[in-house]
Protein backbone atom coordinates (compact mmCIF):
# COMPACT_ATOMS: atom_id res chain seq x y z
CA UNK A 1 0.00 0.00 0.00
CA UNK A 2 1.32 3.40 -0.85
CA UNK A 3 0.09 6.83 0.05
CA UNK A 4 -1.18 7.16 -3.51
CA UNK A 5 -4.10 4.95 -2.48
CA UNK A 6 -5.41 7.81 -0.41
CA UNK A 7 -7.72 10.38 -1.94
CA UNK A 8 -6.47 13.90 -2.17
CA UNK A 9 -6.76 15.99 0.93
CA UNK A 10 -6.31 13.01 3.12
CA UNK A 11 -2.58 12.91 2.78
CA UNK A 12 -1.53 14.55 6.03
CA UNK A 13 -3.37 12.37 8.52
CA UNK A 14 -3.08 9.36 6.30
CA UNK A 15 0.64 9.58 5.83
CA UNK A 16 1.15 10.26 9.49
CA UNK A 17 -0.82 7.17 10.37
CA UNK A 18 0.96 5.18 7.71
CA UNK A 19 4.39 6.18 8.91
CA UNK A 20 3.49 5.59 12.54
CA UNK A 21 2.09 2.20 11.77
CA UNK A 22 4.92 1.02 9.53
CA UNK A 23 5.75 -1.69 12.02
CA UNK A 24 2.20 -2.89 12.50
CA UNK A 25 0.64 -3.19 9.10
CA UNK A 26 -1.71 -6.05 8.56
CA UNK A 27 -2.80 -7.04 5.14
CA UNK A 28 -6.10 -8.79 4.66
CA UNK A 29 -6.18 -10.27 1.21
CA UNK A 30 -9.36 -11.77 -0.10
CA UNK A 31 -8.85 -14.02 -3.10
CA UNK A 32 -10.76 -13.15 -6.26
CA UNK A 33 -14.08 -14.98 -6.38
CA UNK A 34 -13.92 -15.89 -2.66
CA UNK A 35 -17.32 -16.15 -1.06
CA UNK A 36 -18.38 -16.94 2.48
CA UNK A 37 -21.58 -16.98 4.48
CA UNK A 38 -19.67 -16.50 7.71
CA UNK A 39 -18.32 -13.09 8.56
CA UNK A 40 -14.64 -12.40 9.05
CA UNK A 41 -14.24 -10.86 12.49
CA UNK A 42 -11.23 -8.78 13.43
CA UNK A 43 -11.16 -8.19 17.15
CA UNK A 44 -8.92 -5.39 18.31
CA UNK A 45 -8.34 -5.18 22.03
CA UNK A 46 -6.81 -1.83 22.78
CA UNK A 47 -4.35 -1.63 25.69
CA UNK A 48 -1.64 0.63 27.05
CA UNK A 49 -0.93 4.27 26.53
CA UNK A 50 -0.77 4.43 22.78
CA UNK A 51 -0.94 2.06 19.86
CA UNK A 52 -1.63 2.17 16.20
CA UNK A 53 -2.66 -0.30 13.54
CA UNK A 54 -2.71 -0.14 9.80
CA UNK A 55 -5.08 -2.56 8.21
CA UNK A 56 -4.78 -2.91 4.50
CA UNK A 57 -7.71 -4.52 2.70
CA UNK A 58 -7.21 -6.08 -0.65
CA UNK A 59 -10.58 -7.42 -1.67
CA UNK A 60 -10.32 -9.44 -4.86
CA UNK A 61 -12.65 -9.06 -7.80
CA UNK A 62 -16.02 -10.80 -7.65
CA UNK A 63 -15.51 -11.84 -4.04
CA UNK A 64 -18.24 -11.64 -1.42
CA UNK A 65 -17.45 -10.91 2.18
CA UNK A 66 -18.79 -9.64 5.45
CA UNK A 67 -16.05 -8.04 7.51
CA UNK A 68 -16.45 -6.90 11.08
CA UNK A 69 -13.75 -4.82 12.71
CA UNK A 70 -14.40 -4.55 16.41
CA UNK A 71 -12.42 -2.17 18.62
CA UNK A 72 -12.67 -2.71 22.35
CA UNK A 73 -10.55 -2.36 25.45
CA UNK A 74 -9.27 0.62 27.33
CA UNK A 75 -6.10 2.11 25.88
CA UNK A 76 -5.38 5.81 26.22
CA UNK A 77 -4.84 6.48 22.53
CA UNK A 78 -5.48 4.25 19.57
CA UNK A 79 -5.00 4.98 15.91
CA UNK A 80 -6.71 2.82 13.31
CA UNK A 81 -5.85 3.28 9.67
CA UNK A 82 -7.73 1.17 7.17
CA UNK A 83 -6.84 1.48 3.53
CA UNK A 84 -8.42 -0.67 0.93
CA UNK A 85 -9.02 -1.52 -2.68
CA UNK A 86 -12.30 -3.18 -3.46
CA UNK A 87 -11.99 -5.16 -6.66
CA UNK A 88 -14.37 -5.05 -9.60
CA UNK A 89 -17.74 -6.64 -8.94
CA UNK A 90 -16.91 -7.46 -5.31
CA UNK A 91 -19.64 -7.30 -2.68
CA UNK A 92 -18.34 -6.10 0.68
CA UNK A 93 -20.22 -5.62 3.87
CA UNK A 94 -17.85 -3.71 6.09
CA UNK A 95 -18.87 -2.94 9.67
CA UNK A 96 -16.66 -1.17 12.17
CA UNK A 97 -17.76 -1.35 15.78
CA UNK A 98 -16.09 1.05 18.20
CA UNK A 99 -16.82 0.38 21.84
CA UNK A 100 -13.72 1.25 23.82
CA UNK A 101 -14.23 1.94 27.47
CA UNK A 102 -12.04 5.01 27.53
CA UNK A 103 -9.40 7.01 25.73
CA UNK A 104 -9.13 8.52 22.31
CA UNK A 105 -9.71 6.87 18.97
CA UNK A 106 -8.33 8.34 15.79
CA UNK A 107 -9.62 6.49 12.78
CA UNK A 108 -8.88 7.00 9.12
CA UNK A 109 -10.51 4.91 6.41
CA UNK A 110 -9.56 5.32 2.82
CA UNK A 111 -11.33 2.96 0.49
CA UNK A 112 -11.20 2.84 -3.29
CA UNK A 113 -14.22 1.15 -4.82
CA UNK A 114 -13.75 -0.67 -8.11
CA UNK A 115 -15.97 -1.07 -11.12
CA UNK A 116 -19.48 -2.35 -10.27
CA UNK A 117 -18.39 -3.14 -6.73
CA UNK A 118 -21.01 -2.90 -4.00
CA UNK A 119 -19.91 -1.70 -0.61
CA UNK A 120 -21.89 -1.22 2.55
CA UNK A 121 -19.81 0.59 5.10
CA UNK A 122 -21.32 0.67 8.56
CA UNK A 123 -20.06 2.34 11.69
CA UNK A 124 -21.42 1.50 15.10
CA UNK A 125 -19.96 3.64 17.81
CA UNK A 126 -20.58 4.28 21.46
CA UNK A 127 -17.16 5.18 22.67
CA UNK A 128 -14.46 5.96 23.37
CA UNK A 129 -14.34 9.20 25.32
CA UNK A 130 -13.09 10.95 22.22
CA UNK A 131 -13.46 9.71 18.67
CA UNK A 132 -12.25 11.48 15.59
CA UNK A 133 -12.84 9.63 12.38
CA UNK A 134 -12.14 10.54 8.83
CA UNK A 135 -13.80 8.16 6.37
CA UNK A 136 -13.10 8.54 2.67
CA UNK A 137 -14.48 6.56 -0.20
CA UNK A 138 -13.60 7.00 -3.81
CA UNK A 139 -15.50 5.57 -6.73
CA UNK A 140 -13.03 5.96 -9.56
CA UNK A 141 -14.69 3.51 -11.93
CA UNK A 142 -18.18 3.23 -13.35
CA UNK A 143 -20.93 1.31 -11.63
CA UNK A 144 -19.70 1.59 -8.05
CA UNK A 145 -22.40 1.36 -5.42
CA UNK A 146 -21.85 2.59 -1.87
CA UNK A 147 -24.02 2.72 1.24
CA UNK A 148 -22.50 4.47 4.24
CA UNK A 149 -24.34 3.99 7.50
CA UNK A 150 -23.78 5.24 11.00
CA UNK A 151 -25.39 4.26 14.29
CA UNK A 152 -23.86 6.48 16.92
CA UNK A 153 -24.76 6.55 20.59
CA UNK A 154 -22.95 9.18 22.60
CA UNK A 155 -23.52 9.26 26.33
CA UNK A 156 -21.90 10.88 29.37
CA UNK A 157 -19.23 13.31 28.18
CA UNK A 158 -18.26 11.53 24.99
CA UNK A 159 -17.11 13.51 22.03
CA UNK A 160 -17.69 11.70 18.75
CA UNK A 161 -16.76 13.31 15.48
CA UNK A 162 -17.06 11.70 12.04
CA UNK A 163 -16.15 13.25 8.75
CA UNK A 164 -17.34 11.25 5.74
CA UNK A 165 -16.15 12.06 2.27
CA UNK A 166 -17.58 10.39 -0.80
CA UNK A 167 -16.02 10.97 -4.20
CA UNK A 168 -17.88 10.19 -7.39
CA UNK A 169 -15.10 10.24 -9.95
CA UNK A 170 -16.74 8.06 -12.59
CA UNK A 171 -20.07 7.80 -14.44
CA UNK A 172 -23.04 5.81 -13.12
CA UNK A 173 -21.84 5.73 -9.55
CA UNK A 174 -24.29 5.55 -6.69
CA UNK A 175 -23.99 6.51 -3.03
CA UNK A 176 -26.20 6.92 -0.02
CA UNK A 177 -25.11 8.15 3.38
CA UNK A 178 -27.44 7.78 6.35
CA UNK A 179 -26.04 8.76 9.69
CA UNK A 180 -28.06 8.45 12.89
CA UNK A 181 -26.67 9.81 16.14
CA UNK A 182 -28.40 9.64 19.49
CA UNK A 183 -26.83 12.06 21.95
CA UNK A 184 -27.34 12.06 25.68
CA UNK A 185 -25.64 13.36 28.81
CA UNK A 186 -23.46 16.33 28.01
CA UNK A 187 -21.92 14.57 25.05
CA UNK A 188 -21.20 16.10 21.72
CA UNK A 189 -21.38 14.58 18.29
CA UNK A 190 -20.31 16.04 15.01
CA UNK A 191 -21.04 14.63 11.61
CA UNK A 192 -19.76 16.27 8.49
CA UNK A 193 -20.29 14.94 5.03
CA UNK A 194 -18.54 15.96 1.88
CA UNK A 195 -20.03 14.76 -1.34
CA UNK A 196 -17.92 15.43 -4.42
CA UNK A 197 -19.18 14.66 -7.89
CA UNK A 198 -16.39 15.22 -10.38
CA UNK A 199 -16.82 16.57 -13.87
CA UNK A 200 -17.54 13.65 -16.18
CA UNK A 201 -19.44 11.55 -13.62
CA UNK A 202 -22.58 11.43 -15.71
CA UNK A 203 -25.50 9.62 -14.15
CA UNK A 204 -24.09 9.88 -10.65
CA UNK A 205 -26.70 9.48 -7.95
CA UNK A 206 -25.88 10.60 -4.44
CA UNK A 207 -27.67 11.58 -1.28
CA UNK A 208 -26.80 12.05 2.33
CA UNK A 209 -28.79 12.61 5.44
CA UNK A 210 -27.83 13.13 9.05
CA UNK A 211 -30.34 12.55 11.84
CA UNK A 212 -29.61 13.61 15.39
CA UNK A 213 -31.75 12.50 18.27
CA UNK A 214 -31.16 14.74 21.27
CA UNK A 215 -31.74 12.93 24.53
CA UNK A 216 -30.87 15.66 26.98
CA UNK A 217 -30.72 19.42 27.13
CA UNK A 218 -26.96 19.43 27.56
CA UNK A 219 -26.19 17.19 24.61
CA UNK A 220 -25.01 18.87 21.45
CA UNK A 221 -25.12 17.60 17.91
CA UNK A 222 -23.91 19.25 14.76
CA UNK A 223 -24.08 17.96 11.29
CA UNK A 224 -22.88 19.69 8.22
CA UNK A 225 -23.48 18.08 4.86
CA UNK A 226 -21.62 19.65 1.97
CA UNK A 227 -22.03 19.21 -1.75
CA UNK A 228 -19.62 19.90 -4.53
CA UNK A 229 -21.11 18.96 -7.87
CA UNK A 230 -19.09 19.59 -11.03
CA UNK A 231 -21.21 17.49 -13.38
CA UNK A 232 -24.58 18.60 -14.77
CA UNK A 233 -26.01 15.29 -15.87
CA UNK A 234 -26.59 13.71 -12.51
CA UNK A 235 -29.55 11.59 -11.47
CA UNK A 236 -29.74 13.20 -8.11
CA UNK A 237 -27.70 14.92 -5.46
CA UNK A 238 -29.41 15.63 -2.20
CA UNK A 239 -28.53 16.23 1.37
CA UNK A 240 -30.26 17.07 4.56
CA UNK A 241 -30.17 17.05 8.31
CA UNK A 242 -32.84 16.57 10.93
CA UNK A 243 -32.40 17.33 14.61
CA UNK A 244 -34.83 16.84 17.38
CA UNK A 245 -35.75 15.31 20.69
CA UNK A 246 -37.64 12.05 21.09
CA UNK A 247 -41.03 12.33 19.40
CA UNK A 248 -43.76 12.80 22.01
CA UNK A 249 -46.38 11.19 19.80
CA UNK A 250 -44.25 8.05 19.56
CA UNK A 251 -43.83 8.07 23.33
CA UNK A 252 -47.60 8.33 23.82
CA UNK A 253 -48.22 5.52 21.35
CA UNK A 254 -45.85 3.22 23.25
CA UNK A 255 -47.23 4.29 26.63
CA UNK A 256 -50.74 3.52 25.44
CA UNK A 257 -49.40 0.02 24.81
CA UNK A 258 -48.15 -0.34 28.35
CA UNK A 259 -44.52 0.82 28.01
CA UNK A 260 -43.48 2.88 31.03
CA UNK A 261 -41.64 6.13 30.25
CA UNK A 262 -38.14 4.70 30.56
CA UNK A 263 -39.01 1.62 28.49
CA UNK A 264 -40.58 3.88 25.89
CA UNK A 265 -37.52 6.05 25.78
CA UNK A 266 -34.97 3.26 25.50
CA UNK A 267 -37.15 1.47 22.93
CA UNK A 268 -37.31 4.61 20.80
CA UNK A 269 -33.57 5.22 21.04
CA UNK A 270 -32.92 1.61 20.03
CA UNK A 271 -35.41 1.95 17.16
CA UNK A 272 -33.71 5.10 15.94
CA UNK A 273 -30.29 3.46 15.92
CA UNK A 274 -31.76 0.29 14.50
CA UNK A 275 -32.99 2.10 11.39
CA UNK A 276 -29.40 2.35 10.20
CA UNK A 277 -28.10 -0.71 12.00
CA UNK A 278 -30.52 -3.02 10.24
CA UNK A 279 -29.16 -1.92 6.86
CA UNK A 280 -25.64 -2.90 7.75
CA UNK A 281 -25.63 -6.58 7.10
CA UNK A 282 -27.09 -10.02 7.35
CA UNK A 283 -29.87 -10.82 9.81
CA UNK A 284 -27.54 -12.61 12.19
CA UNK A 285 -25.14 -9.69 12.20
CA UNK A 286 -28.08 -7.41 12.80
CA UNK A 287 -29.28 -9.41 15.83
CA UNK A 288 -25.80 -9.36 17.24
CA UNK A 289 -25.42 -5.60 16.74
CA UNK A 290 -28.82 -4.92 18.30
CA UNK A 291 -27.84 -6.94 21.36
CA UNK A 292 -24.61 -5.02 21.55
CA UNK A 293 -26.25 -1.61 21.38
CA UNK A 294 -28.98 -2.57 23.81
CA UNK A 295 -26.35 -3.43 26.37
CA UNK A 296 -24.86 0.02 25.82
CA UNK A 297 -28.25 1.63 26.21
CA UNK A 298 -28.52 1.25 29.99
CA UNK A 299 -29.74 4.71 30.98
CA UNK A 300 -28.39 6.98 28.31
CA UNK A 301 -29.07 10.18 30.01
CA UNK A 302 -29.04 9.53 33.70
CA UNK B 1 -82.67 2.03 31.03
CA UNK B 2 -82.11 -1.64 30.24
CA UNK B 3 -78.58 -1.64 31.61
CA UNK B 4 -76.54 0.48 33.90
CA UNK B 5 -78.81 0.67 36.94
CA UNK B 6 -76.88 2.09 39.83
CA UNK B 7 -76.42 -1.32 41.47
CA UNK B 8 -74.40 -2.56 38.47
CA UNK B 9 -71.01 -0.94 38.45
CA UNK B 10 -70.29 0.67 35.09
CA UNK B 11 -67.08 -0.38 33.36
CA UNK B 12 -66.59 3.17 32.10
CA UNK B 13 -68.27 6.07 33.80
CA UNK B 14 -67.73 9.63 32.58
CA UNK B 15 -69.32 12.41 34.61
CA UNK B 16 -69.59 16.03 33.60
CA UNK B 17 -66.28 15.98 31.73
CA UNK B 18 -64.95 19.39 30.71
CA UNK B 19 -61.60 19.41 28.96
CA UNK B 20 -59.55 21.31 26.48
CA UNK B 21 -56.17 22.35 25.30
CA UNK B 22 -54.63 25.64 26.39
CA UNK B 23 -57.46 28.15 26.51
CA UNK B 24 -59.64 26.23 24.08
CA UNK B 25 -62.52 24.26 25.58
CA UNK B 26 -63.24 21.16 23.53
CA UNK B 27 -65.39 18.92 25.74
CA UNK B 28 -68.15 20.82 27.50
CA UNK B 29 -69.77 18.49 29.98
CA UNK B 30 -69.92 14.87 28.87
CA UNK B 31 -71.76 12.11 30.71
CA UNK B 32 -71.42 8.54 29.55
CA UNK B 33 -71.82 5.18 31.21
CA UNK B 34 -70.91 1.84 29.65
CA UNK B 35 -71.71 -1.41 31.43
CA UNK B 36 -69.59 -4.57 31.13
CA UNK B 37 -70.46 -6.49 27.97
CA UNK B 38 -71.80 -3.41 26.19
CA UNK B 39 -70.77 -1.76 22.97
CA UNK B 40 -71.47 1.94 22.53
CA UNK B 41 -70.85 4.18 19.56
CA UNK B 42 -70.09 7.87 19.27
CA UNK B 43 -70.90 9.71 16.07
CA UNK B 44 -70.41 13.35 15.33
CA UNK B 45 -69.14 15.90 12.92
CA UNK B 46 -65.50 16.52 12.17
CA UNK B 47 -64.02 18.53 15.00
CA UNK B 48 -66.80 17.79 17.48
CA UNK B 49 -64.36 16.35 20.05
CA UNK B 50 -64.50 12.58 19.50
CA UNK B 51 -60.75 12.01 19.26
CA UNK B 52 -60.20 14.43 22.11
CA UNK B 53 -62.50 12.35 24.32
CA UNK B 54 -60.63 9.17 23.35
CA UNK B 55 -57.27 10.81 24.03
CA UNK B 56 -58.41 12.04 27.42
CA UNK B 57 -59.57 8.58 28.45
CA UNK B 58 -56.18 7.22 27.39
CA UNK B 59 -54.35 10.05 29.19
CA UNK B 60 -52.81 12.13 26.44
CA UNK B 61 -50.62 14.74 28.16
CA UNK B 62 -51.60 17.62 25.86
CA UNK B 63 -55.16 17.87 27.17
CA UNK B 64 -56.30 19.34 30.43
CA UNK B 65 -59.30 18.13 32.34
CA UNK B 66 -60.97 21.14 33.93
CA UNK B 67 -63.86 19.39 35.58
CA UNK B 68 -65.47 15.99 35.89
CA UNK B 69 -64.55 12.38 36.41
CA UNK B 70 -63.53 9.37 34.37
CA UNK B 71 -63.84 6.06 36.20
CA UNK B 72 -62.89 2.56 35.12
CA UNK B 73 -64.75 0.02 37.25
CA UNK B 74 -65.04 2.73 39.87
CA UNK B 75 -61.34 3.63 39.81
CA UNK B 76 -60.34 7.19 39.01
CA UNK B 77 -58.49 7.00 35.70
CA UNK B 78 -57.52 10.65 35.66
CA UNK B 79 -54.96 10.03 38.41
CA UNK B 80 -53.16 7.41 36.36
CA UNK B 81 -50.45 7.83 33.75
CA UNK B 82 -51.19 6.53 30.24
CA UNK B 83 -49.17 3.31 30.67
CA UNK B 84 -50.89 2.65 34.00
CA UNK B 85 -54.26 3.03 32.30
CA UNK B 86 -53.11 0.62 29.58
CA UNK B 87 -52.11 -1.87 32.27
CA UNK B 88 -55.49 -1.40 33.94
CA UNK B 89 -57.10 -2.47 30.67
CA UNK B 90 -57.74 0.66 28.61
CA UNK B 91 -56.96 0.33 24.91
CA UNK B 92 -57.19 2.96 22.22
CA UNK B 93 -57.15 2.08 18.54
CA UNK B 94 -55.85 5.35 17.14
CA UNK B 95 -57.45 7.29 14.31
CA UNK B 96 -53.94 7.95 13.00
CA UNK B 97 -51.62 5.25 14.35
CA UNK B 98 -48.09 6.43 14.93
CA UNK B 99 -45.21 5.08 12.82
CA UNK B 100 -42.09 4.02 14.70
CA UNK B 101 -39.33 3.42 12.15
CA UNK B 102 -36.70 1.03 13.44
CA UNK B 103 -39.03 -0.78 15.84
CA UNK B 104 -39.98 -4.20 14.54
CA UNK B 105 -43.60 -5.27 14.81
CA UNK B 106 -42.77 -8.63 16.43
CA UNK B 107 -40.58 -7.05 19.05
CA UNK B 108 -43.11 -4.31 19.75
CA UNK B 109 -45.99 -6.78 20.19
CA UNK B 110 -43.99 -8.98 22.53
CA UNK B 111 -42.96 -6.04 24.73
CA UNK B 112 -46.44 -4.65 24.73
CA UNK B 113 -48.07 -7.95 25.69
CA UNK B 114 -45.41 -8.45 28.38
CA UNK B 115 -46.06 -5.07 29.95
CA UNK B 116 -49.86 -5.35 29.90
CA UNK B 117 -50.54 -9.05 30.41
CA UNK B 118 -47.31 -9.99 32.15
CA UNK B 119 -44.02 -11.52 31.03
CA UNK B 120 -45.34 -15.07 31.02
CA UNK B 121 -48.06 -14.19 28.49
CA UNK B 122 -45.45 -12.99 25.99
CA UNK B 123 -43.31 -16.12 26.11
CA UNK B 124 -42.96 -19.34 24.25
CA UNK B 125 -45.15 -21.36 21.94
CA UNK B 126 -48.44 -20.22 23.47
CA UNK B 127 -47.78 -16.62 22.59
CA UNK B 128 -46.60 -17.52 19.11
CA UNK B 129 -49.73 -19.61 18.57
CA UNK B 130 -51.95 -16.79 19.76
CA UNK B 131 -50.11 -14.31 17.57
CA UNK B 132 -50.34 -16.50 14.48
CA UNK B 133 -54.02 -17.10 15.02
CA UNK B 134 -54.78 -13.40 15.43
CA UNK B 135 -52.74 -12.54 12.34
CA UNK B 136 -54.60 -15.17 10.34
CA UNK B 137 -57.96 -13.85 11.54
CA UNK B 138 -57.03 -10.37 10.39
CA UNK B 139 -55.32 -11.48 7.18
CA UNK B 140 -52.03 -9.93 8.19
CA UNK B 141 -49.11 -11.70 6.51
CA UNK B 142 -46.33 -13.06 8.76
CA UNK B 143 -43.86 -10.85 6.93
CA UNK B 144 -45.27 -7.92 8.90
CA UNK B 145 -43.53 -9.17 12.02
CA UNK B 146 -40.20 -7.96 10.72
CA UNK B 147 -41.49 -4.68 9.38
CA UNK B 148 -41.35 -1.48 11.37
CA UNK B 149 -44.40 -0.41 13.37
CA UNK B 150 -46.86 1.39 11.05
CA UNK B 151 -43.97 2.46 8.85
CA UNK B 152 -45.08 2.47 5.24
CA UNK B 153 -48.30 0.61 6.15
CA UNK B 154 -51.31 1.44 3.98
CA UNK B 155 -54.32 3.05 5.67
CA UNK B 156 -56.12 -0.28 5.96
CA UNK B 157 -53.02 -2.12 7.16
CA UNK B 158 -52.60 0.37 9.98
CA UNK B 159 -56.17 -0.24 11.11
CA UNK B 160 -55.78 -4.02 10.95
CA UNK B 161 -52.61 -3.71 12.96
CA UNK B 162 -54.44 -1.74 15.67
CA UNK B 163 -57.01 -4.53 15.86
CA UNK B 164 -54.25 -7.13 16.03
CA UNK B 165 -53.05 -5.32 19.14
CA UNK B 166 -56.61 -5.27 20.50
CA UNK B 167 -56.86 -9.05 20.09
CA UNK B 168 -53.50 -9.65 21.77
CA UNK B 169 -53.82 -7.15 24.61
CA UNK B 170 -57.32 -8.24 25.67
CA UNK B 171 -58.33 -4.93 27.23
CA UNK B 172 -61.30 -4.30 29.49
CA UNK B 173 -62.23 -1.17 27.61
CA UNK B 174 -61.50 -0.86 23.90
CA UNK B 175 -61.95 2.54 22.28
CA UNK B 176 -61.85 2.43 18.50
CA UNK B 177 -61.36 5.81 16.91
CA UNK B 178 -62.53 5.54 13.30
CA UNK B 179 -60.99 2.11 12.95
CA UNK B 180 -63.48 1.45 10.13
CA UNK B 181 -62.30 4.42 8.05
CA UNK B 182 -59.90 3.22 5.41
CA UNK B 183 -60.91 -0.43 5.77
CA UNK B 184 -62.42 -2.35 2.89
CA UNK B 185 -65.71 -4.20 3.39
CA UNK B 186 -64.02 -7.46 4.37
CA UNK B 187 -61.86 -5.52 6.78
CA UNK B 188 -64.88 -3.94 8.42
CA UNK B 189 -66.54 -7.34 8.85
CA UNK B 190 -63.35 -8.78 10.31
CA UNK B 191 -62.94 -5.89 12.71
CA UNK B 192 -66.60 -6.09 13.75
CA UNK B 193 -66.23 -9.82 14.39
CA UNK B 194 -63.12 -9.08 16.46
CA UNK B 195 -64.96 -6.49 18.54
CA UNK B 196 -67.95 -8.76 19.08
CA UNK B 197 -65.70 -11.63 20.13
CA UNK B 198 -63.77 -9.36 22.51
CA UNK B 199 -66.86 -7.88 24.19
CA UNK B 200 -70.08 -9.88 23.86
CA UNK B 201 -70.60 -12.24 26.74
CA UNK B 202 -67.50 -10.93 28.54
CA UNK B 203 -66.87 -8.30 31.19
CA UNK B 204 -65.18 -6.04 28.66
CA UNK B 205 -66.73 -3.16 26.77
CA UNK B 206 -66.11 -1.15 23.62
CA UNK B 207 -66.62 2.42 22.50
CA UNK B 208 -66.67 2.81 18.75
CA UNK B 209 -66.12 6.21 17.20
CA UNK B 210 -67.32 6.29 13.62
CA UNK B 211 -68.86 8.31 10.82
CA UNK B 212 -70.59 5.34 9.18
CA UNK B 213 -73.45 3.01 10.01
CA UNK B 214 -71.84 0.10 8.16
CA UNK B 215 -69.65 -1.10 11.01
CA UNK B 216 -72.56 -0.58 13.42
CA UNK B 217 -74.72 -2.96 11.39
CA UNK B 218 -72.19 -5.65 12.20
CA UNK B 219 -71.69 -4.89 15.89
CA UNK B 220 -75.21 -3.78 16.83
CA UNK B 221 -74.24 -1.25 19.49
CA UNK B 222 -76.35 -1.01 22.63
CA UNK B 223 -76.32 2.77 22.39
CA UNK B 224 -75.30 5.46 19.98
CA UNK B 225 -74.33 8.89 21.24
CA UNK B 226 -74.16 12.00 19.11
CA UNK B 227 -71.43 14.47 19.97
CA UNK B 228 -71.80 18.02 18.77
CA UNK B 229 -69.63 20.90 19.93
CA UNK B 230 -68.19 18.90 22.79
CA UNK B 231 -71.55 17.77 24.20
CA UNK B 232 -73.64 14.66 23.81
CA UNK B 233 -76.85 16.00 22.29
CA UNK B 234 -78.66 12.74 21.64
CA UNK B 235 -78.48 9.07 22.64
CA UNK B 236 -80.40 6.31 20.95
CA UNK B 237 -80.37 2.80 19.53
CA UNK B 238 -79.05 1.53 16.18
CA UNK B 239 -81.83 3.36 14.31
CA UNK B 240 -80.11 6.65 15.18
CA UNK B 241 -77.16 5.79 12.96
CA UNK B 242 -79.44 5.38 9.94
CA UNK B 243 -81.21 8.65 10.70
CA UNK B 244 -77.88 10.47 10.92
CA UNK B 245 -76.73 8.99 7.66
CA UNK B 246 -79.92 10.21 5.95
CA UNK B 247 -80.42 13.56 7.62
CA UNK B 248 -76.96 14.67 8.75
CA UNK B 249 -76.40 16.38 12.08
CA UNK B 250 -78.16 19.68 11.64
CA UNK B 251 -81.51 18.60 13.15
CA UNK B 252 -79.70 17.67 16.36
CA UNK B 253 -77.55 20.76 16.56
CA UNK B 254 -78.80 22.99 19.40
CA UNK B 255 -77.00 25.96 17.91
CA UNK B 256 -78.58 25.53 14.50
CA UNK B 257 -81.99 25.30 16.13
CA UNK B 258 -81.38 28.42 18.18
CA UNK B 259 -80.43 30.28 15.03
CA UNK B 260 -83.52 28.97 13.30
CA UNK B 261 -81.65 27.04 10.62
CA UNK B 262 -83.03 23.63 11.43
N1 LIG C 1 -53.67 19.18 19.92
C1 LIG C 1 -54.61 20.09 19.58
N2 LIG C 1 -54.30 21.40 19.52
C2 LIG C 1 -55.25 22.31 19.20
N3 LIG C 1 -56.51 22.01 18.93
C3 LIG C 1 -56.88 20.74 18.99
C4 LIG C 1 -55.95 19.70 19.32
N4 LIG C 1 -56.58 18.52 19.30
C5 LIG C 1 -57.87 18.81 18.95
N5 LIG C 1 -58.04 20.12 18.78
C6 LIG C 1 -59.27 20.79 18.36
O1 LIG C 1 -60.35 20.26 19.10
C7 LIG C 1 -61.48 20.08 18.28
C8 LIG C 1 -61.93 18.63 18.34
O2 LIG C 1 -61.00 17.82 17.67
P1 LIG C 1 -61.10 16.24 17.60
O3 LIG C 1 -59.87 15.72 16.98
O4 LIG C 1 -61.43 15.73 18.95
O5 LIG C 1 -62.34 16.07 16.62
P2 LIG C 1 -63.02 14.75 16.06
O6 LIG C 1 -64.44 14.79 16.53
O7 LIG C 1 -62.22 13.56 16.39
O8 LIG C 1 -63.02 15.03 14.49
P3 LIG C 1 -62.82 14.03 13.23
O9 LIG C 1 -64.15 13.44 12.93
O10 LIG C 1 -62.38 14.94 12.15
O11 LIG C 1 -61.79 13.02 13.58
C9 LIG C 1 -61.10 20.54 16.89
O12 LIG C 1 -61.55 21.84 16.70
C10 LIG C 1 -59.59 20.47 16.91
O13 LIG C 1 -59.03 21.43 16.04
MG1 LIG D 1 -61.14 12.23 15.28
Amino acid sequence: MSVSGLPEGDVVTGSFMQAASASSQWILRIEPGFSSQDPVILDIDVKGSSSILHLSLDVGRLSELELITRVRGSGKWFGLLRTGEIGAGAVLNDVVVCLQDEGTLLRVDSIAIGRDAQVRAGTVSSGSERTKADLRYRMGEPGGNLRVLGSILSVDSMHIDHHVEIHHDAPETFSRLTWNSACGGDSRTVGTGMLRVADGSRGADAAQIFHNLLLSADAEADSIPELEVREHEVVGCGHGTANGPIDEDQVFYLESRGFDPSEAKSTLIAAFLNSTLSEMGSDSLHDWLVGLLNSELRTPDA
Amino acid sequence: MEHGESDIEALLEIRNLHAGIGDTQILKGIDLSIAPGEIHAIMGRNGSGKTTAANIIMGHPDFEVEEGEVLLSGENLLELEPWERAREGVFLSFQYPQAVPGLQVGNFLRKSVASIRGKEAAKGADFRGELNEAMDTLDIPRSFLSRYVNDGFSGGEKKRFEILQLLLLKPKLAILDETDSGLDIDGIKTVAAGINAAVRGTDSAALIITHYSRILEHVQPDKIHVLIGGQIVATGGPELAMQLEERGYEWLDPKAEAEGIA
